[in-house]
């Protein structure tokens, strides 16, 4: 009970801070409590990952977010980015610098942006890329009502990773996937950049043959498709720029009112 | 500062993974092989030219003929990227594939060669493979790549840069569409022996790798993608076959008509959004495939059957790719008369009427086409048959 009285007021302070950031858009910021959860990664066997609290972008952000962001930082053009910052389909969906090609919408996800490029918007926006765990953690407070449901769940995910539709995703907040706070698209849209991508871990693991059989941190399918997860991800160049690949921001916590 | 410290850490990420790498050690030779190849190289570059290279590469189930003495050094590039083809009438997926088409094409090299093998990550790409490379050179910017630089080697109107590229345009059965989805890969050859943290390592799209192998035992050989979930990368179509004749050859050399190469490998499908099929793990975690194929299309053996005449001798250089499953090779009609196992001449056995075959096992077959008429290729275990794993050898008179 107490809980959920906790979350209620949480979700109230969420839609107050988007209010309090008063910019021009139209989603919001959300409050994430401290808690944990179960990684993929043999670092801490069996025992949970303790997350602090933390504010998660509601959903990935869009071409057109991005491109405000362009045009007050035109180093991040595609014209001016410097090529170890990014691959050379940097932002391909471009037609030039600061206008997007006739048939992409802008509000879909930005994608084919580098982990340079992410991590600067986000600290432009005040914020920085969430932590993997942080991405993680708030990915998983999924409310699922049986096994049987997140089985079912995690199926259609992997199904998914493997069926990625990069040249039409759809558009931010389309997916109908939201966590228990109320963040939107985690899975079903875009991969998205985290800030420790590969974690140091991520070497002894080595991507090979029997690396799902050894991470699953549980015998469950969700187990399963979060190591497909840690697994492409940990693949990533700091410089990758793919069709499937986006980021959100995060935030430290807002200081406490009095 | 935060910034600062960010971009500090992934250098140090990156530093990480150079550092971790293993230096190769020198070439050195036991028994007459040759071991201790120089260590893989990993770049970005804007390669957007043939994706498939190699005098001796060709399209299943052709095997090219080695028009050359001794040992060669061969260059070969399977780029990996992402194609819609069709595996059944009305079946079509985006498969993860090499070359283009599932399986993989195939590589003829004789004991003893030395491969340097190249691979680029086109996942993220749109790649053509069903245009005559003059054709893509003279529509530059339709190539796919994201540079639109000029592309430097020049190639005439006849000359493709394998028999595979070739033979795919002129026998599109899987009716081929570029797509994209980009994900992590690697190749792991059965027939290469390296360390596989060095020379089968996972690149990310837009990447490429090169490493050497020698083909040190002859038989035939799978390859496929390594990386994690591998049964998913396999599943989704990465993998093909290698195949290393024996230095010595066979003894039926002189004596054999026709030689072909026959892969069986599953499918784990279902609908998806549209008319679009797309990958079940349920099923492919329950080994319960929606299709089981030879040459992987359910009726391409039977819409292009094998060729032969009665009284003549046919060699089957016989893969199951798996992922997952047995096969209980049989040819109705016909007795092995020879059958070497993973197609290595010391392996020899005769007279068999089925070579059962684990996931990654082979074999090479020989037999004597008794009379004009049909011969069906089948996985005697019928489940599977069933699901689309046999093939038809059609014979004509007595010459
Ligand atoms: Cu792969």
């Amino acid at each position: 009970m107490l809980r959920n009285i906790i979350h209620i007021i949480l979700i109230c302070a969420a839609s107050l801070s988007a209010a309090a950031a008063g910019t021009a858009q139209n989603r919001g910021i959300i409050e994430i409590p401290a808690g944990s959860y179960h990684s993929v990664l043999p670092e801490v066997v069996g025992e949970p990952v303790q997350v602090a609290a933390f504010r998660l972008d509601e959903t990935a952000v869009t071409n057109a977010e991005f491109l405000e962001f362009l045009k007050v930082n035109p180093e991040w053009t595609r014209s001016e980015i410097p090529p170890v910052f990014a691959g050379s389909s940097y932002l391909e969906q471009w037609q030039d610098d600061l206008q997007l090609q006739d048939d992409r919408n802008g509000n879909e996800p930005v994608t084919r942006v580098s982990w340079f490029a992410a991590n600067a918007y986000c600290g432009w926006k005040g914020g920085r890329l969430p932590t993997l765990h942080e991405w993680e953690y708030a990915a998983q407070a999924m409310d699922f009502t049986s096994a049987k449901e997140a089985d079912r769940f995690s199926y259609e995910l992997i199904g998914w990773y493997s069926a990625v539709d990069a040249e039409k995703t759809g558009l931010t907040g389309s997916t109908g996937i939201e966590n228990r706070y109320g963040v939107k698209d985690l899975f079903g849209l875009v991969m998205e950049w985290v800030e420790d991508f590969k974690p140091p871990v991520g070497e002894d693991i080595s991507l090979d043959c029997g690396t799902v059989g050894r991470m699953k941190g549980d015998s469950s399918i969700y187990s399963y498709a979060m190591s497909i997860r840690f697994i492409t991800r940990m693949s990533f160049d700091p410089a990758s720029t793919t069709g499937m690949l986006g980021f959100r921001c995060a935030y430290d916590p807002l200081p406490p009112v009095n | 500062m935060k910034r600062f410290m960010n971009y500090l850490a992934v250098m140090l990420f990156i530093a990480t993974g150079l550092t971790t790498v293993q230096a190769q050690t020198q070439e050195y030779t036991i028994d007459g092989m040759i071991f201790g190849m120089p260590e893989a190289t990993v770049f970005t570059d804007d390669y957007d030219g043939p994706p498939v290279v190699g005098d001796y590469v060709t399209m299943l189930p052709k095997l090219a003929k080695l028009d050359y003495e001794g040992n060669r050094h061969h260059q070969v590039r399977l780029d990996t990227f992402v194609q819609e083809i069709e595996v059944a009438e009305g079946v079509r997926y985006r498969a993860w594939t090499f070359g283009g088409m599932v399986p993989g094409p195939v590589i003829h090299v004789r004991e003893g060669d030395r491969i340097t093998f190249t691979m680029k990550n086109r996942s993220d790409e749109m790649v053509q493979i069903n245009e005559p490379v003059s054709e893509l050179l003279m529509n530059g910017e339709n190539t796919g790549g994201p540079s639109g630089l000029d592309i430097s080697y020049e190639v005439n109107e006849e000359e493709f840069a394998s028999p595979y590229l070739k033979q795919i345009r002129e026998n599109n059965y899987m009716n081929t569409q570029p797509s994209i989805m980009p994900m992590p890969h690697s190749m792991d050859f059965h027939s290469g022996t390296v360390a596989k943290d060095d020379k089968w390592r996972t690149i990310a799209p837009g990447e490429t790798i090169q490493f050497d192998w020698v083909a040190n035992y002859p038989g035939t050989y799978i390859y496929h993608c390594g990386t994690p979930s591998v049964l998913m990368h396999t599943a989704m179509g990465q993998h093909g076959v290698v195949v290393v004749s024996p230095k010595e050859g066979y003894e039926t050399d002189d004596r054999i008509d026709h030689e072909y190469v026959v892969v069986q490998s599953e499918y784990y499908l279902k609908k998806g959004a549209g008319d679009i099929y797309q990958y079940d793990f349920e099923a492919a975690q329950n080994i319960n495939p929606s299709h089981v194929v030879f040459n992987g299309h359910q009726t391409i053996l039977h819409d292009q059957p094998l060729k032969a005449n009665a009284g003549e001798r046919v060699r089957i250089h016989f893969s199951n790719n798996g992922p997952s499953q047995t096969s209980s090779f049989h040819v109705i009609g016909a007795i092995f008369d020879r059958v070497w196992m993973e197609g290595h001449p010391d392996n020899e056995m005769k007279g068999m009427q089925t070579v059962l075959l684990g996931a990654s096992n082979s074999a090479t077959v020989e037999f004597i086409v008794p009379e004009e008429g049909k011969y069906i290729l089948i996985d005697h275990e019928f489940a599977d048959a069933e699901k689309g794993a046999t093939g038809t050898l059609s014979a004509g008179p007595r010459q």
